[in-house]
């Protein structure tokens, strides 16, 4: 409506313009009177039409379009004519006793072409308008459909983790029974808290690098009881980088697969180290092991077709697209180094974790 | 001597409670239910000083038996450790105190400490039956242990068994003698909630138990370290140096 009236207003002012250019005088305020009640009666008509045939408009085919909308045209240009005629007995000028019927012709005659080009005007810029909006839609949808694939497929690769290391552990612990129940029996427990923990997770993907971090530190406790004393782990993580959100269980497969194929292999001296380090803006996870090197065997793991591995490849593309870098090599004969990198991300509200104290209240009483 | 009584619905988990309790020569199983009823009539009956109380249990749940079992005059319900595959309820059977909180499954050590925080409790029971609101009010200023979670574990931490407390950015690293836990907590709150009696901060990132604290030293340059009894050197700032000459001479 706000535009239609602008309209009016500039009209009425190049026809005060031309009038003051011809010398002749017109009043300012009737000029502005009836371009602006011109316009404001188009901008009326757009908008019921909009309303009462706006999805029509912008789906209608051509045959409803010349058998409905071009005699509407019309008709909706003569009606807003004849309102107008109506309004302003005095136009036009020099017009005095002149009957509404020639005064509408006149008027008709002068800008019945003007009217109809505003009608269609109107008409295409709705239907322009449907066109963006539809446009605009499919776009969003396919963003969404987007979206959805990835965090399904993030889903499929989070679930085949939890498995593949279940199956893993029990195997462990069954084979550790045989000779030791003691141990068998504090690694279930360990096991039972890890899975806690990846309960209590939920489906998140990415968690802070300290909960990362409290779980790869709980499944070395768990993979000592296997490997006793064969085994020398450090770990060290940059403070400031706790809160720093990851990819939950990316480091895990990791450390597994330096197990399986390096460790494992080793009857003493295993050296394991674990570094979290922040370069400018990105992270740098680090895992070195001892053990046998790169086999043929393991650069096919290296290229993924091992499950934890490639596991941890696709998520990292999924989440990070292309600013991300996976990289396994034999830094010396016998030590193998994986290294992962991708940009630092703080969760927008870290203090949401609730790891926080609860108060021992001893003053209350047994019921 | 502690009698205990163990109410699980389970079979197996009694059985393997009863096979951990035969090496604990102090506690003596004086009875075993799998209802809530059973468990209620058993302990009426037993007057034990601690019950292993599974939370889920046919027609009540644990709680419920506790609220059942309103202590009489005469009668001292006992200290309860509670055994349960589900932890959604810690907090809860925190707030009815209960001494302890077993996870299924749980090791022998598991046990152990929670008999230890049992034993404790118990015999500060007995020393004192009738209860005393005025010292309680005191020691209630300060909390006497810490409760959190970590490790996938709800950890009853005594605070005795705290070594030293350190910051590190957004966290602070609670350390005991074999384990280390990292909380989303600051040092000055954590820091109100110690008992100053006990616990000193020597530095803006440190706080240290005073029991394990062996020696301090200053060495030439004038630096302080405070060392702790296995050997650990913690810094100690000059800014805290004063507070810490004022508890010397205390």
């Amino acid at each position: 409506m706000g535009g239609f009236m602008s309209i009016g207003l500039l009209f009425a002012l190049q026809d005060w313009i031309s009038a003051r250019n011809w010398r002749y005088k017109v009043s300012a305020t009737l000029l502005v009177e009836a371009w602006v009640v011109q316009y404001f009666l188009w901008g009326a008509i757009c908008w019921l039409i909009w309303l009462w045939l706006g999805p029509r408009i912008q789906q209608g085919r051509l045959s409803w379009i010349l058998t409905c909308v071009l005699p509407l045209s019309i008709f909706v240009s003569v009606g807003e004519e004849m309102i107008w005629v109506l309004m302003f007995p005095t136009l036009p000028i020099g017009s005095s006793g002149w009957s509404y019927r020639r005064r509408l012709e006149f008027h008709l005659n002068a800008e019945l072409m003007d009217s109809l080009v505003i009608f269609w005007s109107s008409f295409l810029l709705i239907r322009g308008v449907g066109y963006y909006q539809k446009y605009r839609e499919k776009e969003r949808s396919s963003q969404q459909l987007e979206a959805q694939l990835v965090n399904a497929q993030l889903r499929a690769l989070r679930m085949q983790l939890n498995p593949h290391f279940l199956f893993n552990t029990l195997n462990g612990i069954s084979s550790l029974m045989h000779t030791d129940i003691a141990a068998a029996d504090t690694m279930l427990e360990q096991l039972s808290c890890l899975l806690r923990i990846t309960l209590e997770r939920g489906d998140a993907q990415l968690i802070p690098l300290s909960d990362e971090m409290q779980f790869v530190e709980m499944y070395l406790e768990l993979q000592n009881k296997r490997f006793s004393g064969r085994l020398h782990q450090t770990v060290s993580v940059d403070p400031e980088l706790y809160d720093t959100l990851v990819p939950a269980m990316i480091l895990q497969p990791i450390i597994e697969n330096a197990f399986t194929h390096g460790l494992s292999r080793l009857d003493k001296d295993g050296l394991l180290v674990i570094e979290a380090h922040r370069i400018h803006k990105r992270i740098k996870l680090t895992v070195l092991n001892t053990g046998v090197g790169l086999s043929p065997a393991s650069s096919e793991e290296a290229a993924g077709k091992g499950v934890g591995l490639a596991n941890v490849k696709n998520r990292l593309e999924l989440h990070y697209g292309n600013d991300q870098r996976f990289l396994m090599r034999e830094v010396t004969p016998n030590r193998v180094l994986v290294t992962i990198t991708f940009p630092l991300q703080f969760a927008v509200d870290s203090s949401s974790k609730l790891t926080g104290l609860v108060r021992d209240d001893t003053g209350s009483d047994c019921r | 001597m502690i009698q205990a009584v163990i109410a699980d619905d389970e079979v197996l988990a009694r059985q393997k409670l009863r096979q951990l309790l035969r090496d604990e020569p102090e506690v003596d199983i004086v009875g075993e239910s799998a209802t809530a009823r059973e468990t209620i009539e058993l302990v009426r009956l037993t007057q034990p000083d601690l019950l292993f109380l599974d939370i889920r249990m046919p027609e009540m749940d644990g709680f419920d038996i506790i609220g059942a079992l309103n202590p009489e005059p005469g009668f001292t319900s006992p200290r309860i450790i509670f055994t349960t595959a589900y932890d959604t309820f810690a907090l809860r059977a925190f707030e009815i105190h209960a001494v302890d909180y077993l996870l299924k499954p749980f090791t022998l050590a598991r046990l152990h400490s929670a008999l230890e925080n049992a034993r404790h409790q118990i015999q500060l029971t007995k020393q004192s039956p009738v209860r005393d609101d005025a010292a309680k009010a005191t020691s209630d200023k300060f909390t006497k242990r810490i409760v959190f979670k970590s490790r996938g574990r709800i950890l009853f931490l005594p605070l005795s068994e705290i070594r030293w407390v350190g910051a590190e950015e957004n966290y602070v690293r609670i350390c005991t003698q074999s384990e280390t836990h990292l909380l989303r907590e600051t040092m000055s709150r954590l820091e109100e909630r110690l008992d100053p009696q006990m616990f000193l901060r020597v530095h803006r990132s440190s706080i240290v138990n005073l029991q394990y604290v062996k020696e301090m030293r200053t060495d030439a340059d004038g630096e302080c370290t405070v060392i702790l009894v296995n050997g650990q050197k913690i810094a100690m700032s000059r800014s805290y140096r004063a507070r810490i000459q004022e508890w010397l001479h205390r």
